[in-house]
């Protein structure tokens, strides 16, 4: 059994290596693209099963960002709903025999904090203006400017960290039981792997609302400075 | 434990690709079809706002209507009544003078017919006393019914104008008329009475009509001198008759 922690190129661009996960990524964008396509190909007023599932989605996905950030949802749904599924998918992409999860290894939860981070700050300096975005770092007191420079990079870290371990964590656990038992053990890990899954797709996308929301608008300490415990 | 650059950087390029692909083929076009839904609900309920509005309008313009009829029938009614209470005047008016005038009709028919009641009332009682009397002289002797009368005659014809006396006598003959038949002696006294107060003979013709009663008359065709029950009460007949008339 190889090492979660460890990435080797399955072939070559170039000088790019393209590892697993990029190919399954790739796999999800396709996936999730054409889905997305088909299944919105023929919307109607009166919705039928799929697209009332669909409808329900996006508007809880709405409902979220609306009730998290207190505004207008439709500027930040397609970043934070993209996220969701994304993981989501990512996530539940361990069920199918073979594959690994991308959000098992580092890159792509980096990759993923790393775009919530930029959003951020690109959010907080558009509403905010720059002065207003770096007065924030000053808030409650100037005292607080270290901690609060220091918070930004320790909570993307933290996003990362939380996916990348449950996820790797779930994936690394299945794998050992799969060594030792094969044949029906590992379902209920594999069933709680989903509901992990599911739960971590959720929290990252609702610690990305938030990080956004207490940029772009009034402060709200207990979303904005406190983070759910892993 | 280490990270591997290119996939960090190409996962976040697939990760930003997959956000360019799900807004374009997610959730704008399921965004889209629940803002038209929610468009057509809105515009359901704009519908059916401006249709309650409408009919709300509608009622209060059938109530209006409703009212100005209303008013115009008590208008007209009160119009109705009006005439109908100026004709009812009229009538009145019209009835009672008809009613005046047939009652004035009628009063003076009544005056008409009492009058002439009354009138037939005097006679009959004129030809009751007239009989009484005649009933009465009948118990007279014969000779009463003459004797007293024959100088009265004569007085009256002395009495007359000229003229009136130059009637009696020639050429026509005068008509003596007494109550039964005269007696020569009756004559020949009423001959001399009258021959002295005509100054003049006087030729007679001797007539009988018991309606004398008593008394006697001279009659020519050209004057009349009366001394008679029949006359005297023929007169008082009439004084009385144009006496009651009077009263009326």
């Amino acid at each position: 059994m190889k090492s979660p922690l460890s990435l080797e190129p399955l072939f070559l661009l170039g000088p790019v290596g393209i590892t697993e996960p990029v190919v399954v990524s790739w796999a999800i964008i396709l996936l999730l693209g054409l889905g997305s396509a088909l299944a919105t190909r023929r919307l109607r007023l009166v919705p039928s099963k799929g697209q009332a599932l669909l409808e329900l989605v996006v508007a809880t996905i709405d409902d979220q960002i609306r009730g998290t950030m207190q505004t207008d949802p439709a500027p930040f749904r397609a970043l934070i709903g993209s996220i969701f599924l994304f993981t989501l998918a990512s996530n539940w992409s361990s069920l199918i025999p073979g594959v690994e999860p991308a959000t098992a290894h580092i890159e792509t939860d980096a990759a993923m904090a790393l775009i919530v981070f930029v959003a951020t700050v690109a959010w907080g300096i558009r509403v905010r203006g720059l002065g207003g975005y770096l007065a924030t770092f000053a808030e409650p007191t100037w005292v607080m400017i270290p901690l609060n420079i220091v918070e930004q990079f320790t909570r993307t870290f933290s996003l990362i960290i939380r996916l990348f371990g449950n996820v790797m964590s779930g994936v690394f656990i299945i794998g050992i039981i799969l060594t030792l038992a094969g044949l029906l053990v590992p379902i209920p890990l594999m069933a709680l792997d989903l509901l992990t899954g599911a739960v971590q797709a959720y929290i990252f996308a609702v610690l990305a609302t938030v990080f956004i929301g207490a940029a772009v608008g009034e402060r709200r300490k207990a979303g904005a400075s406190s983070e759910p415990a892993p | 434990m280490r990270i591997d650059w290119w996939t960090l950087g190409l996962q976040t390029v697939n990760v930003l690709i997959l956000v360019a692909i799900l807004a374009r083929f997610l959730f704008r076009p399921v965004i889209a079809i629940m803002e038209e839904r929610r468009a057509a609900a809105e515009k359901i309920l704009a519908d059916a706002e401006a249709e309650r509005a409408a009919a709300v309008a509608a009622g209060a313009a059938a109530q209006s209507e409703r009212e100005r009829i209303e008013a115009s029938r008590g208008a007209v009614l009160a119009r109705a009544a009006e005439e109908a209470a100026a004709l009812r005047e009229a009538a009145l008016a019209s009835a009672k003078e008809d009613a005046d005038q047939v009652r004035a009709a009628a009063e003076t028919e009544t005056r008409w017919a009492r009058a002439a009641e009354e009138a037939a009332a005097s006679e009959r009682s004129a030809r009751l006393a007239v009989d009484v009397a005649g009933k009465l002289m009948q118990r007279l002797p014969a000779s009463a019914q003459v004797d007293g009368f024959i100088d009265g005659l004569a007085g009256a014809l002395a009495s007359l104008p000229e003229a009136s006396r130059d009637g009696f006598g020639a050429p026509d003959r005068p008509t003596l008329t007494a109550p039964r038949p005269l007696t020569a002696a009756e004559i020949q006294s009423a001959r001399d009475a009258f021959a002295r107060a005509l100054g003049r003979p006087v030729d007679l013709a001797v007539a009988v009509d018991p309606s004398l009663i008593a008394g006697l008359e001279l009659e020519t065709p050209h004057a009349v001198a009366r001394n008679s029950f029949r006359a005297d009460l023929k007169r008082i007949v009439e004084e009385l008759t144009g006496h009651a008339g009077d009263h009326r």
